[in-house]
């Protein structure tokens, strides 16, 4: 396989592949190096904090905190869910960043901004982010019946408040705007039946499933012309049913995985592989096996996610964030921050990274990681502050972030390399010519400094 | 020093200025420096209680549904015959009386939604309840029609939506030096300095490169004209005032940005509510005293509007907790020299004739308030800029 296409197969369905993986995988054919990236994401671990001092509420003989002590009890639990909320974002970026199972945690992150939820339950948050990892290349129908019944989901969508009373629409409107099939491919009509259909629907406390009998609407609905006893999961069977769900899906692939300019005939050629059987594993096989993928238009096309960006710096020189609240905070200014998207439509992605500020930093973040340079940026204040700690400068006073950096990792992989070969490992986007010229005119003596160099050029940037 | 004199100076002085498309583009800016229309954006941050700062004190609704936090008539200064403010916004009742200030009441928008980051994506953006745009008013109005990052500035360390448009967007700064020293690095200045613009046209990169040079050189301009100005009116001590100050230093050097934007947090009073919020319209008033009396002793305030919003108001039954929950429709200030309809704009609210959660309904939709600042005041066309047509209010 050329090396330019095994580049840019491992910066789309990973982070980028470094240069000793470069070169033993360059001898083999594009089918045995892409066989090869599933085989490596067909065991995934579960990502899992150990959370064993929530038990006690999610017991069922949980009561609610009544005494003085209770009520201390409770906040301190709430005070330690933040903080494992913060580890648990801290241990998603460590994993995107050593697992072998590139893929799946790729496919991983790329759903949690489809099937976008925010919750304040670390507990709950961790199942469904496992359940995003479980299905990440699993069949898809399968996924969006379970994604459906997580409480976290519940939560966010009020499905949980959705009773034959009162139907809340709000679940049943995303599902079908932003999760399956796109503004404007269902009628008013149809979000009303379909919420009938998912009331009652809600969890227990440890976060299984349960339908509560007298709030679900056992009556008749008329969904997509179609009339029934529906309940949920006939609702998305039907979904799935139309062409426009898969249309959906392949068209957010393609923007994620190809180009973030859309190409209608490669995405119907996706379409009609993923209608099939809504596989999804099947799907991302067609799509690299596929050689339009490898069109040099294609390629270094995409601007990098803030996660895609720092995963990136941190595969080449590994960096222990000595606080992970500094970790936070970096993904803050740039405006990416897992487990905490905007609103039910995700991150936009592509060039809505991008503004005077954040394009600043972000050409300056490998200097701010890896070679001690200063960051003059507070972050936002949040909505519920008070005054004080809206404007309480957060990391006012820690204008450096403290890492821990493993330049021994880089030394050994390319202590031998060539600088040219360095670029062609670390960069996929053609160099501008001026650029080009200034980087062959600049002596760099030292690898390290070459390399932060090279990263903060614009063309490391895209992917 | 005129604006022309300052591109051909500092023409000679940066080598940024090599790019020759960007020297034209700049020139091309049609705004005549003095005396071009301003619109200062404030958000108060957390859902402000409209209720209790502009207080219905002869409504029995409103003291029967507020046994512990209502406002009585010790505690507010009248101005009509049922509406008084706040006894902490005596400087606004200042303006108000000046016939500076129009008041409009319950302005909102169908089906509220009630979560701070979502409400305040439907101000920024002037989406309706249900659709998530991806760029902001004002930004959009930046990149249609000043088409320069320092068109729109945010007083803060980093963007808001409201300033984001689709290909472009504003730019942020709370200390002009600071941003300047931040793009002004060795380094990028090499790569640019290097930068012909032949190959700016290319997809991805291209943007790149357009908003890396875009970034630089409006943080210089930000920079070298706002230092000419040093305020001489004295500011409250406080992060909000000293947001307005700087401000007020972008307005008065005039520099040609048309659209400033400014968040106050603290507004999100559930808990203990009579003494946070006294506070915050404290600073509120005082801030906003201090900057309307610098912009007139610079002749800058006729040019300047100042629009005041909150992404929800609260709800007028209090809670357990002395404080109030999210609710919906909210009181929006105007603040401006020439206002068409100064005083209260519309009806009081109607606190017999609430929704379904007990919050107040809208009558005044945000986005006609938006169209009329857009049509009206900065003249141009609000519905490329809304993407839907609006009625327009009496307002300036």
């Amino acid at each position: 396989m050329k090396t330019r296409h095994l580049q840019h197969l491992y910066f789309r369905a990973g982070f980028g592949l470094d240069y000793k993986a470069i070169q033993q995988l360059k001898k083999q054919s594009k089918k045995e190096i892409v066989a090869k990236l599933f085989e490596a994401s067909k065991k995934v671990e579960p990502l899992s904090l150990d959370l064993s001092e929530f038990e006690s509420y999610f017991n069922s003989d949980y009561k609610k905190p009544s005494t003085v002590e209770e009520k201390a009890e409770q906040r301190k639990l709430q005070k330690l869910g933040r903080e494992k909320t913060i580890e648990f974002n801290a241990a998603w970026i460590n994993r995107l960043t050593t697992s072998e199972a590139v893929l799946a945690e790729k496919m991983t992150l790329f759903w949690a901004n489809v099937f976008v939820c925010r919750d304040n339950s670390v507990y709950h948050m961790q199942q469904y982010n496992n359940m995003l990892r479980r299905f990440a290349l699993g069949n898809f129908g399968d996924f969006v019946k379970v994604m459906a019944r997580q409480a976290s989901m519940s939560k966010y969508l009020n499905n949980r408040q959705n009773v034959k009373a009162s139907p809340n629409e709000n679940f049943a409107r995303e599902l079908m705007e932003l999760f399956t099939l796109g503004v404007g491919n269902y009628t008013e009509a149809d979000i009303k039946a379909s919420a009938r259909a998912f009331t009652g629907w809600s969890f227990k406390r440890d976060g299984s499933f349960f339908l509560r009998k007298r709030h679900h609407d056992f009556g008749e609905k008329t969904f997509f012309g179609q009339t029934g006893n529906f309940d949920g999961d006939a609702i998305i069977d039907i979904i799935l049913q139309q062409k426009q769900c898969a249309r959906f899906i392949c068209d957010k692939i393609y923007r994620y995985f190809v180009n973030p300019e859309p190409d209608t005939i490669h995405i119907e050629a996706l379409t009609n592989q993923f209608y099939k059987n809504y596989n999804i594993k099947d799907l991302m096989l067609y799509l690299f096996n596929s050689d339009w993928f490898y069109d040099e238009k294609n390629i270094g096309s995409k601007i990098k996610s803030p996660m895609e960006l720092l995963v990136g710096i941190q595969k080449t020189v590994p960096i222990t964030f000595q606080k992970k609240k500094q970790l936070l905070y970096i993904q803050r200014v740039m405006g990416q921050v897992l487990l905490y998207p905007p609103n039910v439509a995700g991150w936009k992605g592509d060039r809505n990274w991008i503004d005077s500020n954040t394009l600043m930093l972000r050409l300056k973040l490998p200097a701010i990681l890896l070679n001690n340079a200063v960051i003059n940026i507070d972050e936002k204040g949040e909505l519920e502050d008070d005054f004080e700690a809206y404007y309480a400068s957060k990391n006012n006073k820690q204008r450096f972030i403290k890492t821990t950096k493993h330049w021994e990792v880089f030394e050994k992989e390319y202590h031998d390399v060539s600088q040219k070969d360095i670029r062609q490992t670390l960069i996929i986007a053609k160099i501008d010519p001026d650029t080009e010229a200034l980087l062959s005119r600049l002596k760099f003596e030292d690898q390290r400094n070459y390399c932060i160099q090279l990263m903060s050029i614009p063309e490391y940037q895209l992917c | 020093m005129k604006r022309r004199d300052f591109i051909k100076q500092s023409t000679l002085a940066s080598s940024l200025f090599f790019v020759p498309n960007f020297i034209s583009a700049f020139q091309k800016v049609n705004k005549a420096t003095l005396g071009h229309k301003k619109l200062v954006v404030i958000q108060l941050a957390g859902g402000n209680d409209g209720l209790n700062t502009i207080i219905p004190y002869t409504n029995d609704i409103y003291y029967q549904n507020r046994p512990e936090i209502s406002l009585s008539k010790p505690d507010l200064i009248k101005v009509t015959d049922n509406l008084g403010f706040h006894k902490n916004l005596g400087p606004l009742k200042n303006l108000f009386d000046k016939g500076y200030l129009s008041v409009i009441n319950n302005v909102g928008y169908p089906n509220p939604n009630r979560s701070h980051f979502r409400s305040t994506d439907i101000w920024q953006t002037a989406s309706a309840s249900d659709e998530f745009l991806t760029s902001g008013w004002l930004g959009r109005y930046v990149e249609e029609y000043i088409k320069k990052p320092y068109g729109g500035i945010e007083i803060d360390d980093s963007l808001s939506l409201i300033l984001k448009g689709k290909n472009l967007n504003g730019i942020a700064t709370k200390d002009p030096a600071i941003l300047n020293r931040n793009m002004q690095t060795p380094y990028f200045k090499k790569v640019l300095d290097t930068q012909s613009d032949a190959h700016l046209s290319e997809h991805n990169l291209g943007y790149l490169y357009q908003t890396m040079i875009e970034a630089q050189s409006s943080s210089k301009y930000i920079y070298e004209t706002s230092k000419t100005f040093k305020s001489k009116q004295e500011y409250p001590n406080d992060p909000f005032s000293k947001q307005l100050k700087t401000t007020a230093e972008f307005i008065n050097s005039h520099l040609s940005t048309s659209v400033y934007y400014v968040a106050m947090g603290g507004f999100d009073t559930h808990a203990g509510q009579a003494n946070k919020q006294g506070k915050l319209l404290d600073v509120y008033a005082n801030a906003m005293d201090a900057f309307v009396k610098d912009l007139e002793a610079n002749d800058t305030f006729k040019d300047t509007l100042i629009l005041t919003f909150s992404e929800f108001g609260r709800r007028l039954k209090q809670n357990a907790a002395q404080g109030t929950d999210h609710g919906a429709a909210n009181n929006v200030f105007l603040i401006g020299k020439n206002l068409k309809t100064p005083g209260f704009y519309n009806e009081v609210p109607d606190l017999m004739n609430l929704d379904s959660n007990g919050d107040l309904k809208y009558t005044v939709d945000f986005r006609s308030i938006y169209a009329t600042i857009l049509d009206k005041w900065l003249a141009v066309n609000d519905e490329t800029i809304l993407n839907k047509s609006f009625s327009k209010m009496h307002l300036v």
